[in-house]
C-alpha cells in the first residue's frame, strides 16, 4: 500500500495525560470536535507505545455510533482499542475522521493509519484494558476550544 | 485409638479458636481509631433501599458526613501531597456512598484498608445484594474490568540456596516462557472451538488438555470452573480479543514472582499448605482474564445502560451501570462474567504450566519431583452467589468483590478439604520488590465483612505522578541493590509500579489482621520479578 505525503504527515500533538489514581485521564483538544476526537484516539495509542516508532504501512477504516456525544466518544475509542487488540493488531500514529455526524444520529467514520504491532520494533508501553465513562467530560461550546476528558482503565 | 482421635480433634478446635483471637467485634476494634488516625471506610446505608428511596437519595446527593463509618484508612505513601490525597478521599467516599445507594444492597458497602479510587465501585470495595429481593442489582462496575483478576501461589521443595546461584537464568527462562506486556500473544495453540470449550469448562479444560494437574483445581476457588458460564452470551468481539491473549500475563500490575518464605506466623496453617520453614521457594502468579474480560465488562456496561433507562434505575455515576439480577441483562452478565472467570483460570493454569516447564528445565527434574503444587488460587475481582447469615437470618446474596478477596473461615463447606481446619488461604500480592502475604480466613471476617478481606497494597500515587516523581533507573537500581532479579517488558514504566506508588502492604495486612477479618500465616519476599 502506498500513501501520499499528506497521508503520511502527522498531526501536531494536542493532548496530555492527567493524574488519576489507578488509571490515566486523557485530555485532548482541538479547534473542532473532530480534531479533538482524533487527538484523543492518538493519545490512547501514545500510552501503548512510543508513537515515533510507528511507520505508516497500513490503513483501516472504523465506524462508531452512539446515542449521545459521550457515547460516541466511548465507542470511537473502544473501536480503536479493538483494532489494536485483535487482528489486524493495528497500532496507529495518525487518525483521520472522514465523517462526523452529530444531531439526529451520532456517527463517526475514521481512517486509521499505522502498522501491525510488533514486539521488538515497538516499545511496550501500558496495556489499555477499557474505556470508561467515569468523569468523562466534553467541552463543546461555540467559539471556544473543544476539549475532551476521558479516563481509560489500565 | 478413639481417644487419641478425639483428643486430636479437640486440640485442633482449641487451636483454631485460640488462633482466631476474637477480642471484640470488628467495628468495636476500629471505632476508637477513627478520630485518632484517619477517615472512613465502612458505610452503612441509613436504611434498605428500593428504587423510590434511591431516587430520592440521588436527588439529595448522599453526604458522606452523614454516613456511619468504621475501619481506619492506611496513611498514603510519602510523596502524595495533601491536596492530592484529599482528592482521593473525597472520590473514594463518594464512590462508596454511591454504592451504598444501589437498590437491594444488604448490610453495608464496605471499603477495605487497601482501598483506592476506581470508577463506579472504588477498588477495595465490596457489597452484597439480596438474591431474593426482586429489585436487587448486579453491577459490572462492582467487579471491575479485569474479571477474575487473581493470584495463584505455587510451592516448590527448593530452598533459597538452591535457587540463588541460578536466579538470573531462571528469571530469564520464565520471561522467555511466559508472554508478557502489551501486544504479546499466547503460545498455546488455540482455535475458536477450543476457546468456546475453555470458556465453558474452565480448569477442567486445562486438565483435559494436559496443562494442569488434577490436584490444581482442588485448590482453587469454585474448583476453577463456574458452572453457570455460558459462552453463547459472550459477544464475538470479546472472543476475538480473548483468543490471541489466552496464556499471557498482561501488563500493569500483573506479575510472576519467585518468592521465598520470609516469616511464618502460623506454623500449623503453613504446614497444611506445604510450607515447612523459612527460605522455601514459591512462585506467585498475578493475572486475570485479559482482553476477554475487559470486553465482557465493556459490553455489559453498554447493555445495562439501555436496561437502566427501561427499568428506570438511576445511579449517581454513569460508570456504575447496573441491572436487576433477574433481568435478562443481569442474567446475561452473570453468565458471561462466569465465562470470563473461567478464561482467567485457564489463563493462570497455562502460566502455571509454563512456570513448571521453566523450573523443570532449569533443575533437570520433573515438576512433580519439585513438588510444584498449587497452594491456592484466589479471585479478587468477581461477583459470586453465596450463602450468608445476616441479622441472624440465612440469606442468599450476590457478593461483589472488587479488589477484595474472599476469606472463608474454617469449616466452611466451600473450601477444600485440606484447608477445612485452617480456613481458606488468602493470597495478598505485594508490589514489585515488596513482600506478599498468605492469610487465612476467619469467622470474624465471615460475620463482619461477608467473608472478605483486602487484596493487595492499593495505589497511593497516580500513574502520571509516579512517572514525574520517580526515575525508572532508580527503581531498577533499588531492586538490584535488594538482590532481586528483574525482567520487564516495558522498563521505562516500572516507576508506575514502584513500591513508592503504593500503600505499604504490611500496614494493610496488619490492619486486616488486627481487625480479625483475616489472619496472618506466611510472609513471602521476592527474589525475582517478571512483569509486563
Amino acid at each position: 500500500m502506498s500513501f501520499t505525503a499528506e497521508e503520511l504527515e502527522l498531526a501536531p500533538k494536542k493532548y496530555e495525560y492527567l493524574d488519576h489514581t489507578a488509571d490515566v485521564q486523557l485530555h485532548s483538544w482541538g479547534d473542532t470536535l473532530k480534531e479533538a476526537f482524533e487527538q484523543c484516539g492518538i493519545s490512547m495509542f501514545g500510552y501503548m507505545t512510543e508513537l515515533e516508532s510507528i511507520e505508516i504501512k497500513q490503513c483501516e477504516e472504523i465506524e462508531a455510533t452512539g446515542d449521545d456525544l459521550e457515547g460516541l466518544l466511548f465507542h470511537f475509542l473502544d473501536e480503536l482499542l479493538f483494532l489494536f487488540s485483535c487482528d489486524p493488531f493495528l497500532i496507529c500514529s495518525k487518525l483521520v475522521i472522514t465523517q462526523f455526524e452529530t444531531g439526529e444520529e451520532f456517527r463517526i467514520k475514521c481512517k486509521c493509519y499505522g502498522e501491525e504491532f510488533q514486539i521488538g520494533k515497538h516499545p511496550q508501553g501500558t496495556e489499555v484494558k477499557a474505556i470508561t465513562y467515569s468523569a468523562m467530560h466534553i467541552v463543546n461550546e461555540p467559539d471556544k476550544r473543544k476539549e475532551l476528558f476521558v479516563i481509560i482503565d489500565i | 485409638m478413639e481417644d487419641g482421635l478425639v483428643k486430636k480433634l479437640e486440640d485442633n478446635t482449641k487451636r483454631i479458636f485460640e488462633n482466631m483471637n476474637v477480642k471484640s467485634s470488628y467495628s468495636e476494634i476500629t471505632k476508637g481509631k477513627i478520630r485518632s488516625i484517619e477517615p472512613p471506610i465502612i458505610i452503612i446505608p441509613k436504611k434498605q433501599q428500593d428504587s423510590e428511596t434511591t431516587k430520592k437519595q440521588v436527588e439529595q446527593k448522599i453526604k458522606p458526613a452523614e454516613i456511619s463509618v468504621a475501619v481506619t484508612k492506611i496513611k498514603s505513601a510519602g510523596h502524595a501531597s495533601k491536596a492530592h490525597s484529599q482528592y482521593f478521599e473525597e472520590a473514594m467516599n463518594q464512590a462508596i456512598a454511591n454504592v451504598a445507594a444501589l437498590p437491594g444492597i444488604v448490610g453495608k458497602s464496605i471499603g477495605l484498608p487497601d482501598i483506592h479510587s476506581g470508577y463506579g465501585f472504588a477498588i477495595g470495595n465490596m457489597a452484597a445484594f439480596d438474591m431474593n429481593d426482586p429489585l436487587s442489582v448486579v453491577s459490572p462496575g462492582g467487579v471491575g474490568f479485569d474479571i477474575n483478576c487473581g493470584v495463584r501461589l505455587l510451592r516448590t521443595n527448593l530452598y533459597e540456596k538452591d535457587v540463588a546461584p541460578v536466579k538470573e537464568n531462571l528469571a530469564q527462562s520464565l520471561f522467555d516462557h511466559i508472554p508478557v506486556g502489551v501486544g504479546s500473544k499466547g503460545i498455546i495453540p488455540m482455535n475458536a472451538k477450543d476457546l468456546e470449550e475453555a470458556l465453558e469448562m474452565g480448569m477442567d479444560w486445562s486438565l483435559r488438555e494436559g496443562h494442569s494437574w488434577a490436584e490444581d483445581k482442588e485448590h482453587c476457588e469454585e474448583y476453577g470452573r463456574m458452572l453457570n458460564a455460558d459462552p453463547a452470551k459472550v459477544s464475538m468481539r470479546a472472543k476475538k480479543r480473548g483468543l490471541p491473549q489466552l496464556g499471557t500475563l498482561g501488563a500493569g500490575n500483573h506479575y510472576v514472582e519467585i518468592q521465598v518464605v520470609d516469616e511464618i506466623f502460623d506454623k500449623w496453617a503453613a504446614a497444611k499448605m506445604g510450607i515447612e520453614e523459612k527460605g522455601q521457594v514459591c512462585v506467585m502468579i498475578h493475572s486475570g482474564s485479559r482482553g476477554f474480560g475487559h470486553q465482557v465488562a465493556t459490553d455489559a456496561l453498554v447493555e445495562m445502560e439501555k436496561a437502566m433507562k427501561r427499568d428506570k434505575i438511576e445511579t449517581n455515576d454513569r460508570q456504575l451501570a447496573c441491572a436487576r439480577i433477574n433481568s435478562k441483562e443481569g442474567q446475561d452478565y452473570l453468565k458471561s462474567m462466569a465465562a470470563a472467570a473461567n478464561f482467567a483460570w485457564v489463563n493462570r493454569s497455562s502460566m502455571t504450566f509454563l512456570t513448571r516447564q521453566a523450573f523443570a528445565k532449569q533443575f533437570g527434574m520433573a515438576p512433580d519431583d519439585l513438588d510444584m503444587h498449587v497452594i491456592y488460587d484466589v479471585s479478587h475481582n468477581i461477583a459470586k452467589i453465596e450463602e450468608h447469615i445476616v441479622d441472624g437470618r440465612h440469606k442468599t446474596l450476590l457478593v461483589h468483590r472488587k479488589g477484595s478477596t474472599r476469606a472463608f473461615p474454617p469449616h466452611h463447606p466451600l473450601i477444600p478439604v485440606d484447608y477445612q481446619l485452617t480456613g481458606q488461604p488468602v493470597l495478598i500480592g505485594g508490589t514489585m520488590g515488596t513482600c506478599s502475604y498468605v492469610l487465612t480466613g476467619t469467622l470474624q471476617g465471615m460475620i463482619e465483612t461477608f467473608g472478605s478481606t483486602c487484596h493487595g497494597a492499593g495505589r497511593a500515587l497516580s500513574r502520571a505522578k509516579s512517572r514525574r516523581n520517580i526515575e525508572y533507573k532508580d527503581v531498577l537500581q533499588k531492586l538490584k541493590d535488594m538482590d532481586i532479579a528483574i525482567r520487564v517488558a516495558s522498563p521505562k514504566l516500572v516507576m508506575e509500579e514502584a513500591p513508592e506508588s503504593y500503600k505499604n502492604v504490611t500496614d494493610v495486612v496488619d490492619t486486616c489482621h488486627a481487625a480479625g477479618i483475616s489472619k496472618k500465616a506466611i510472609k513471602l519476599r521476592p527474589i525475582a520479578v517478571i512483569k509486563g
